[in-house]
């Protein structure tokens, strides 16, 4: 086989299987409450390390871009702005936050 | 609710991850296409891969030089994270079976579990309505990337990269605003993914997701947390 198709068929092997190891054994498990409560914290730890730090990497140049970004869309967020609405607004902001960088 | 309506509703939910996935699925074809990938190789790497960061550092490594040993090694280090986000996917839905659920797994990213976990209803077909849709969209992505080739103004560009950020911390403030202790938990992990990030490289995110859900075994109340049966 070629590079390319090697790379492309390992790459989606190893990204499957351990996402489809949870969907053919969850039947036969049943969590106890702590394990439950551990699952239904992970949400917001992995958010938590999504966001932080990578966000400061949205421009390579300037790290700022991002953390405004970031503070724009909690902003937002907080303001109950639906979901949608938040990632449009915060793009247009930031085009508009690039636009009077030069400025400085 | 009919599973039809619920799928639909999911479709619906999952519109915003659109947003950011096509200009995020056009960013990675771009680097596919610089890297000497075929427009049909960029797209079937989307389709079968479906790890946005993953893939973006598959096509980087491709452009280096990389071998295939190695793209295949960091790639399995980087998606290691969706085991977790599928067990926590598949340990919250209702009303599935095992192919929906390999179904549901393959379609498992951080926007679909994130979107779903902190989403009021917990039906499959909720799930698999946001999580189908960001797939295809990210495929879209890539295939309007290798049709316009022409890369997108940096600036351009780089806003576009803050909109599945803006979508993160929008699934999360309101959760934050619900509970201080959230709060607290979030603030810790990311100092923690921060802290980590200096040593463990790749494996920060898996290590300190982890973690902080360990602490927040001592720090959160029960009742703060949504999702599951709770």
């Amino acid at each position: 086989m070629d590079y390319m198709a090697v790379v492309i068929i390992g790459c989606a092997l190893v990204t499957f299987i351990p996402r489809v190891i949870p969907a053919l054994f969850i039947d036969k498990l049943d969590f106890s409450p702590k394990v439950d409560k551990f699952l239904n914290l992970i949400p917001y730890t992995a958010l938590a390390a999504l966001i932080c730090p990578g966000v400061l990497t949205v421009d390579n140049q300037l790290w700022y871009i991002g953390l405004i970004g970031a503070i724009v869309a909690a902003g937002l967020a907080w303001k109950k702005v639906p979901l949608g609405a938040i990632v449009i607004l915060t793009v247009v902001i930031l085009i508009g936050v690039y636009s009077i960088v030069p400025f400085f | 609710m009919s599973r039809k309506d619920k799928f639909i509703d999911g479709c619906k939910k999952g519109i915003p991850i659109t947003f950011g996935y096509v200009p995020m699925g056009i960013g990675y074809a771009a680097i596919a296409i610089k890297a000497g990938m075929t427009p049909l190789e960029t797209i079937s790497m989307s389709f079968l891969v479906y790890a946005g960061a993953g893939q973006i550092i598959a096509a980087s490594m491709v452009l280096s030089g990389a071998t295939a040993m190695a793209i295949i090694l960091t790639n399995f280090v980087v998606n290691l994270r969706y085991f977790v986000m599928s067990t926590c996917v598949l340990n919250q839905v209702e009303e599935s079976n095992t192919p929906l659920n390999i179904l549901a797994a393959h379609v498992t990213v951080d926007e679909s579990f994130a979107m779903f976990s902190l989403s009021e209803d917990s039906s499959i077909w909720i799930y698999l309505g946001i999580a189908i849709t960001a797939w295809l969209s990210w495929c879209l992505g890539a295939w309007i990337g290798v049709v316009i080739l022409d890369i997108l103004p940096v600036i351009v560009a780089n806003s576009f990269n803050i909109s599945l950020y803006a979508l993160f911390v929008a699934i999360l403030v309101p959760a934050i605003k619900e509970s201080r202790q959230i709060a607290l938990l979030v603030l810790v992990t990311a100092v923690l993914n921060i802290v980590l990030g200096q040593f463990l490289g790749n494996w920060s995110l898996i290590v300190s997701t982890l973690l902080g859900a360990g602490i927040g075994m001592y720090i959160v109340d029960d009742e703060y947390i949504l999702g599951g049966d709770g």
